[in-house]
């Protein structure tokens, strides 16, 4: 009797336990993790950002409309959902009860007035070509937005999120002043930024009352660490847990150290080589294939980036929504290449020009050299010109690029689409057009759902192959050097989302 | 005097007006930054409305008028990157800089003057040797080899200093040191003749006659006059001590002017460039002035012309 009385007590007492285990509880963030990166962004004014380093970090003070998952797929965001409405209306249903990180709510005069701030001339916004869609946004509801755009848009949606559509608190930005935005944001995203000493370093530190809850870790300080050797170093010598980027040369001797975690995941770097299609031969699909039978790409990628990379069919890369492993590289067979060509009426092969460029985010030159020594050894006698990056771009814009030269595109968009609708714009030296090309992207363009979309794209990238506008290269691994206390997993679409970015144990 | 510094200053003016005009003209034939500031996706058509907008379009005298129109006000636009003016985004930059380069002339010279005297002192014997083999390796190795050599060893082998950055005196002594080298070298080498010079000098052997100690002989009597021409070489080689600066500012990630500049020249950061080439300019002038007269003054023979 006795004992069943106290087994009671004892579970009433459990009791309030029980009670506490059973509601969702979120971890404190606690601890600091220290990262080392190549570059800082360059301002935390979401439309004044000039290249991707700063694009794929200040997202973990801010948030968008949408986001994307750690597989890559879009997900809602500040925006719960979005439809469209007609061809050039999206509407966008806002998430409630999300606050800035000074206190100020966020709601539907938010959207408006951040895409009216990005789309004003006054702003000089350099995103500005990423929004020139955007006709206007109305005020449907406090919580529901319609953005019109001039034509239709069905990245839209991609554009409002991470990307470019990093939401501002009106009375915040009005207040602070343009010059002021640029080191004091006030963001709904993840992290606050609360110190910034540019070339020194940043201090960010946990949003509790994060929308998605509070992040793992308190507190992150950010080194910038120009020299790849530097960087590693301070990896090695335990003084910062995280570096990006680490060049392909030093994994494997990294990857032997037992207190260090080396993980790689392909960069949406479209790598190609432009062929100008209007020139003869060029002209002749049987010359192109030739140039794409002759270069062994895997070669490059063995002995440029040891192995850390993915050789591509076409110009879509492995992220991408809709890609197609079934469409198969055009396998490396000069023996191939010479017959087309002597079957194109060139069995001595042709002289031609091949326009490479240095000074830019990646390495394009010795990539460049190695195709052109390829091409030399099928008769194809190209002369390889060497830019600095400055001075080739003049020479795009005029269109006065070489029959062939070589480049890449970040695929920041993960959309076919967006990459091959830039790359046949018939303008900076790329000048293949294919109507049925244009009906086929046409159709998946006026096509909503991305589970839709994505089968479209098989017949897309088979068409490219056999065309061969371009010379199908590779895109390369993005890689990351960490310690083994933390835990952390890259974003195939390169954004440095320090959400999930947890400490060990 | 006045008239010569006064001289002096306006030769200064003209010099550094004529490297800003210099900095331009070949800032505007290396290409604008349009490209590099527009994301990947931007449409030909989107480029030229841009450098329109921004001003990269028109013909080089308007850029350069425009640019001189506010040059003189002090005002070097604003920057392209950080949205910001950018001569006090240069300015905010120069005490590291100064701290850097000045932590490295002293190294230099601390460590240059005993090895020298040494050197003279123990000529043809082996401590000279030794000195001599130090000098020549100092003078012929790469400042950026070196520092990543030493980030290997004292950072990540051993853990007695920080791999890069600033912050306490640990963070300045290897870029410092990296700095120093070259100039150490070549200042021992320097101390080392003109101590040798000095030493088989009449006052040298009436010193000695007269029953100085040795030590009173070389400290006391030789080295000042050895140091004379010290001045004027430490003065003359701050240019290649900012240069240096530049390359071991960007390896340490040093928060200085010379990693400042490098980034605005990647990414086309004109008005910075701009402002950092007049800032670095007038640094050099001005050293070289003041060199000038402390030369002036160290020796009253050059008061008289």
């Amino acid at each position: 009797m006795l004992n069943i009385r106290r087994i009671a007590l004892c579970m009433l007492g459990l009791l309030p336990a029980a009670i506490a285990l059973t509601e969702p509880t979120f971890a404190a963030p606690t601890g600091e993790v220290k990262i080392g990166l190549a570059a800082e962004p360059n301002t935390f004014d979401p439309h004044l950002t000039v290249g991707r380093n700063t694009q794929i970090f200040i997202v973990n003070v801010y948030d968008g409309l949408t986001a994307r998952d750690a597989q890559g797929h879009v997900v809602p965001a500040l925006a719960e959902s979005w439809k469209r409405l007609n061809p050039t209306t999206w509407q966008f249903a806002l998430r409630k009860g999300v606050k800035f990180h000074n206190g100020d709510d966020f709601n539907a005069e938010c959207v408006k007035f951040t895409l009216d701030r990005a789309t004003h001339p006054e702003t000089k916004a350099t995103i500005g070509s990423e929004l020139s869609t955007i006709a206007g946004t109305e005020i449907v509801d406090p919580f529901t937005v319609n953005v019109i755009t001039k034509t239709p848009d069905f990245l839209l949606p991609v554009r409002l999120g991470e990307l470019f559509g990093l939401m501002l608190s009106p009375k915040h930005t009005s207040a602070m002043g343009k010059e002021a935005i640029a080191t004091k944001p006030n963001g709904t995203g993840p992290f606050k930024l609360v110190t910034w000493a540019k070339n020194e370093q940043m201090v960010l530190e946990a949003n509790e009352s994060y929308w998605r809850g509070a992040p793992k870790v308190k507190k992150i300080i950010v080194r910038p660490i120009l020299d790849d050797a530097a960087r590693i170093a301070a990896l090695q010598a335990g003084e910062v847990d995280l570096i990006a980027p680490v060049p392909h040369a030093r994994i494997a001797e990294l990857k032997r150290n037992d207190k260090l975690v080396i993980k790689t995941i392909p960069a949406p770097r479209i790598f190609h080589v432009t062929i100008d299609v209007r020139k003869p031969p060029f002209d002749n699909v049987k010359v192109r294939q030739a140039l794409n039978y002759a270069a062994d790409v895997n070669a490059i990628l063995k002995s440029l980036y040891f192995g850390y990379g993915t050789r591509l069919a076409t110009v879509v890369d492995k992220g991408a929504l809709g890609y197609d492993p079934s469409v198969q590289p055009y396998p490396f067979d000069p023996k191939k290449a010479k017959a087309l060509l002597a079957e194109a009426g060139f069995p001595n092969g042709f002289e031609t020009e091949f326009d490479s460029f240095t000074g830019s985010i990646a390495d394009h030159s010795k990539p460049a050299e190695a195709i052109v020594g390829y091409l030399q050894k099928v008769g194809v006698k190209a002369k390889q010109n060497v830019f600095e990056f400055a001075a080739f771009g003049p020479r795009r814009v005029q269109n006065r690029t070489a029959p062939l030269f070589i480049y890449s595109i970040g695929d920041a968009y993960l959309e076919p689409s967006w990459v091959i609708r830039w790359m046949t714009q018939g303008g900076l030296g790329m000048h293949y057009k294919n109507p049925k090309l244009d009906e086929m992207l046409t159709r998946i363009e006026a096509t909503d759902d991305p589970k839709k979309r994505a089968p479209l794209y098989g017949d897309v990238q088979k068409l490219i192959k056999e065309e061969a506008p371009f010379i199908f290269l590779y895109q390369a691994d993005a890689v990351f050097g960490m310690s083994s206390r933390i835990d952390y997993t890259p974003r195939p679409d390169e954004t440095q989302w320090l959400y999930p970015l947890g400490l060990k144990g | 005097m006045r008239a010569y510094i006064a001289a002096r200053l306006g030769t200064a003016v003209l010099v550094v007006l004529g490297v800003s005009v210099v900095s331009f003209v070949l800032t505007f034939l290396t290409g604008d930054p349009a490209e590099i500031m527009l994301p990947p996706g931007a449409t030909a058509a989107q480029i030229a409305k841009f450098r329109t907008e921004w001003g990269f379009a028109d013909p080089l005298p308007v850029q350069y008028w425009r640019f001189l129109r506010r040059a003189v006000h002090g005002d070097f636009g604003v920057s392209l990157q950080h949205g910001q003016s950018s001569l006090p985004l240069i300015a905010a930059r120069l005490p590291a800089t100064f701290q850097l380069t000045m932590t490295a002339m002293v190294l230099a010279i601390v460590l240059a003057v005993p090895l020298g005297v040494l050197a003279a002192t123990h000529r043809g014997g082996k401590i000279d040797l030794l000195t001599m083999g130090v000098a020549l390796f100092g003078q012929s190795v790469p400042n950026f080899w070196l520092a990543i050599m030493m980030i290997l060893l004292f950072a990540v082998s051993w853990g007695w200093l920080p791999t890069s950055g600033r912050g306490g005196w640990t963070h300045v002594v290897m870029p410092a040191a990296a700095i120093a080298i070259n100039l150490m070298a070549l200042l021992t080498r320097l101390v080392r003749t003109t101590m040798i010079e000095v030493l088989s000098e009449d006052f040298v052997r009436t010193g000695r006659s007269k029953g100085l100690r040795e030590v009173a002989v070389v400290l006391r009597h030789a080295l000042p006059n050895a140091l004379i021409p010290l001045v004027t070489v430490v003065g003359l080689q701050f240019g290649y001590i900012l240069g240096g600066a530049v390359v071991i500012e960007t390896i340490f990630t040093w928060p200085g002017v010379g990693l400042f500049t490098i980034q605005a020249i990647m990414n086309r950061d004109y008005p910075v460039v701009q402002a950092s080439v007049f800032i670095l300019a007038t640094a050099v002038v001005l050293i070289n002035l003041a060199v000038d007269l402390l030369y002036v003054w160290l020796d009253p023979r050059i008061r008289v012309t």
